[in-house]
């Protein structure tokens, strides 16, 4: 009797166990600092007319509930965020004279990063949305990145960071 | 009198050539990543030099207010390598797709354009798609 109680135990601790083992493992880690290869991403994104901008480095900091992120690009001011991986909204952290928000969340084994910015132009206000997919394989970050605005038909392109 | 010709002729150099470096400058150094545009208009003007070709496009914007502006494009050899002459762009309707200058100023720098009569895109390098 107290063997079957044994047993019985230790398959029950072992059934509570294997799914966090399984999110452990399947939960992907975008920690790190990350640099853009020229090489490895799409050509217009970048040199004197690129069609979706990227930043040249990002700094990530992942914990169970949030990602912080900060975008840095030659000459451009930084873009920062922590996000909370439920998905709920956050203000982002950008340069004067724009506002933003966004909203982050695991999906699989991607992120996925919605966005809203807006600012003000000669031309009146202007509204752009941004979504982004991250997929991390080894050593190397992929982000696709969509623009969508009004007037306009929504753009989508892809870069490769390495990191560092 | 030959110094003062050699001396003239320098001179003449240094401007040319400071002329063309400021002409030539960098995407990060003038134009805003973090601002992308959309535009449509008319272009009522072409400045057809290397080594950007430069439209001037009436916007009409939301309070119905017209705002000429400075829309900075490929050079003439990368626009007509897409078929494009000079002769294409004043009075042409034009959507236009870039970034605001850092400036404030109605300057953009277009990563693509699209003639809407033509029907067709041209983008800022040597790939051109048709929507």
């Amino acid at each position: 009797m107290r063997r079957w109680a044994v047993a019985a135990g230790m398959g029950f601790a072992l059934t509570l166990a294997a799914p966090a083992e399984t999110l452990a493992q399947t939960r992907p880690d975008f920690s790190g600092t990350w640099r853009i290869s020229q090489s490895k991403s799409s050509r217009n994104v970048f040199g004197n007319t690129p069609d979706i901008q990227f930043p040249s480095q990002l700094d990530v900091k992942q914990s169970a509930t949030d990602i912080a992120v900060t975008a840095t690009s030659v000459r451009q001011q930084p873009v920062s965020a922590t996000y909370k991986l439920d998905g709920s909204k956050v203000n982002v952290q950008s340069p004067a004279g724009i506002t933003e928000t966004g909203e982050a969340a695991l999906n699989g084994s991607t992120l996925v990063i919605t966005s809203r910015r807006s600012f003000s132009s000669p031309a009146g206000d202007v509204v752009v949305d941004f979504k982004e997919v991250w997929s991390v394989n080894g050593n190397e970050l992929t982000v696709e990145k969509t623009r969508t605005q009004v007037g306009d038909t929504p753009s989508t392109q892809k870069a490769v960071y390495d990191k560092m | 009198m030959r110094t003062f010709q050699a001396f003239a002729t320098v001179f003449l150099g240094v401007l040319i050539a400071t002329a063309s470096l400021q002409a030539h400058h960098s995407f990060s150094a003038t134009y805003d990543g973090n601002k992308p545009i959309t535009l449509r208009g008319k272009i009522v003007k072409l400045g057809w030099q290397n080594p950007h070709a430069h439209l001037y496009v009436d916007v009409t914007n939301a309070d119905g207010k017209v705002v000429t502006w400075e829309v900075e494009s490929a050079g003439p050899t990368t626009l007509m390598k897409q078929g494009l002459r000079k002769e294409d762009f004043v009075g042409q309707e034009v959507i236009i797709k870039g970034f605001l200058a850092k400036d404030g100023t109605p300057t953009v720098n277009a990563s693509s354009f699209t003639l809407v009569d033509a029907k067709k895109e041209f983008v800022n390098d040597d790939k051109t798609q048709t929507p």
